[in-house]
């Protein structure tokens, strides 16, 4: 073949290439991730009856992972009678002094019953992985 | 990322590719540009905080995952026991929120999962002549029923965007909701029990019951209004929603709706009523739900520490506007006409203004100065305590980041404020929302 027949193919596989390019330039399609944020299963409906009972089925827990560390079985017992441990999880980081009022207040104003000598772990707990300077996402 | 070598091979040979047209067709210089273009691609890998804090919630709505409830479509999760639920920031498109999508806040964990109407009776009892139980037929069948569209907005709401952040619910934007109720006069039903002369109040208690000790906040939850507030005649026993039967999660068979009044007095499942002949002393009156005694309810934390605060019971619902979309989450194209769409409302009276600004830099946002105001276009009217809708027209003239701001005024002359509140129980959140877009060229 000569010289300029073996330029001639690589400048039109190079104008293919460009070609290509170009058609993919213009928009990006086909990608999909494995890492999604979640799926949520569909219930079923309850099974109705005639009578004058209406009502819905049981409330789904989403019971929140604690922090490790000491005193996390106690705020686990003692924090979820009335509430799930969300009330938790879901505050922002909160100053050591406003989790102690927060116990204070549980005590005090709610009336659970935590024995004295558990409240001072339970403020610690809280106070050792629920702050500003201690929270970690 | 490496967990999937596959995926950015791929993309790496796609960059390459687009790289030699580029090449072909705008030279080597572009090149560059275009792998920078390639970082854009979303990758549906981030997922938001699990929390915010302790600087300002940055988001519309709060941060919880989406959930799946009982006659709900899934919704924003806040705690699970009790239930509270936030409605996503697209459902305020519409002026009325549809019923699987109305946000959930209970305060005691032993809430209703059935009723049995057979047996189930709304009370009228205490300071009476006559104490009256109705049942669902005797409201339905016995009472003119009267029909009332009003928001519904938890005291608490955008509690997550309080400076420095308190403690409760951590609230975004979607703690509100607006419904047709329909239902029973209050004044009827109390009229019919005929009210001693020396009473004072009355008090409103729903199904719920809490686990703590009797006595206690955390066993009941009771909320009062006094007999001479005249809101008690706008008062609804409502047994509609939206013109269908309430979600057990919204208080089902009945609940009182308070036209104005933030949610707290609006009881679900609502079973007692019950006249009052001396002051409401309950923790829900007395030390909950309480807001500073002056205008905007606003005090500083060094004023509650030095215990000078005087307070009054929460009530009506200062002025608020939201930009429902745009919302942030996709880029804009210059020269590409928009509708920005959004709601407004006020526990004071109709909104008759609605006004916006848009500024094309961030420095332009601080302070009411340097906003240029024009008005948007509002909605039809459905009453004074309803969301009324508006809209504005946008094109976007050229590329660049843009900051919308809305801005609504009430009935009773009352403006949005450019600036925050602050209390303790993180209520009375209204000021002027933004929302930052971004505009992308057109060619």
């Amino acid at each position: 073949m000569k010289r300029s027949a073996i330029w001639f193919v690589v400048f039109l596989a190079a104008l293919a290439a460009a070609a290509g390019g170009l058609v993919y330039a213009q928009f990006d399609a086909g990608y999909y991730s494995q890492r999604n944020p979640g799926a949520i299963m569909q219930p079923t409906a309850p099974e109705e009856t005639d009578g004058a009972t209406y009502g819905v089925t049981a409330y789904p827990l989403y019971p929140p992972g604690l922090a490790p560390g000491p005193g996390r079985e106690d705020v686990q017992s003692y924090c979820s009678t009335c509430h799930s441990t969300r009330y938790i999880t879901m505050q922002p980081p909160l100053p050591p002094e406003t989790w102690t009022a927060e116990v204070n207040k549980m005590v005090k104003v709610m009336g659970q019953p935590i024995p004295e000598d558990v409240q001072p772990v339970i403020i610690k707990y809280l106070q050792t992985h629920y702050t500003p300077e201690t929270r970690k996402p | 990322m490496h967990d999937f070598p596959e995926v950015s091979r791929r993309k790496l040979l796609r960059t390459a590719a687009m790289a030699a047209g580029a090449v072909a067709t705008r030279g080597f210089g572009s090149v560059k540009k275009l792998f920078a273009q390639q970082s854009e691609v979303p990758d549906n890998e981030k997922l938001l905080p699990t929390f915010t804090g302790p600087s300002q919630n940055p988001y519309w709505n709060s941060v919880g995952p989406l959930v799946e409830y009982p006659q709900k479509s899934p919704l924003v999760l806040l705690t699970d026991r009790p239930v509270q639920l936030e409605t996503p920031r697209h459902y305020f498109e519409s002026t009325f929120t549809p019923n699987e999508a109305f946000y959930v806040r209970w305060h005691l964990d032993e809430i209703p999962n059935t009723v049995d109407l057979a047996n189930w009776r709304v009370s009228i009892e205490g300071a009476v002549d006559r104490p009256l139980k109705f049942s669902m037929s005797d409201l339905t069948s016995k009472f003119k029923p009267i029909s009332i569209a009003a928001v519904n907005q938890c005291s608490g709401n955008s509690r997550s965007k309080f400076q420095p952040r308190v403690p409760g619910g951590q609230w975004g934007h979607g703690a509100m909701g607006n419904a047709n109720w329909t239902g029973v006069r209050l004044r009827e039903l109390l009229e019919a029990a005929k009210i001693k002369q020396d009473a004072l109040s009355v008090q409103f208690q729903g199904l719920d019951k809490g686990k703590g000790p009797e006595g206690h906040a955390s066993n009941e939850f009771l909320k009062s209004l006094d007999l001479k507030n005249s809101v008690l005649d706008e008062c609804i026993v409502a047994y509609a929603m939206n013109d269908q039967p309430l979600p057990m999660l919204n208080g089902f068979p009945v609940r009182l709706v308070v036209p104005g009044y933030f949610a707290t007095y609006w009881m679900k499942g609502l079973s007692w009523i019950r006249v009052l002949d001396k002051a409401d002393e309950n923790f829900w009156m007395k030390t909950g739900y309480r807001v500073p005694d002056n205008p905007r309810g606003n005090t500083t934390p060094e004023d509650v520490k030095a215990g000078t605060v005087k307070t009054v019971p929460i009530s009506r619902m200062p002025v608020r506007s939201f930009i429902v979309t745009p919302d942030g989450g996709s880029k804009l194209v210059a020269e590409l006409p928009l509708t920005i769409r959004g709601i407004a409302f006020s526990g004071y009276g109709s909104v008759n203004k609605m006004e916006i600004s848009i500024s094309e830099s961030f420095s332009a946002v601080s302070g009411l100065t340097t906003k240029k105001w024009t008005a948007a276009e509002l909605g039809e009217d459905h009453g004074p305590y309803s969301f009324r809708t508006w809209t504005h027209r946008w094109t976007p003239s050229r590329p660049g980041r843009y900051v919308l701001a809305a801005r609504a005024t009430d009935g009773k002359g009352n403006v949005q404020p450019d600036d925050g509140v602050w209390n303790p129980g993180g209520y009375l959140w209204n000021r002027i929302e933004y929302q930052e877009v971004v505009v992308g060229r057109s060619s």
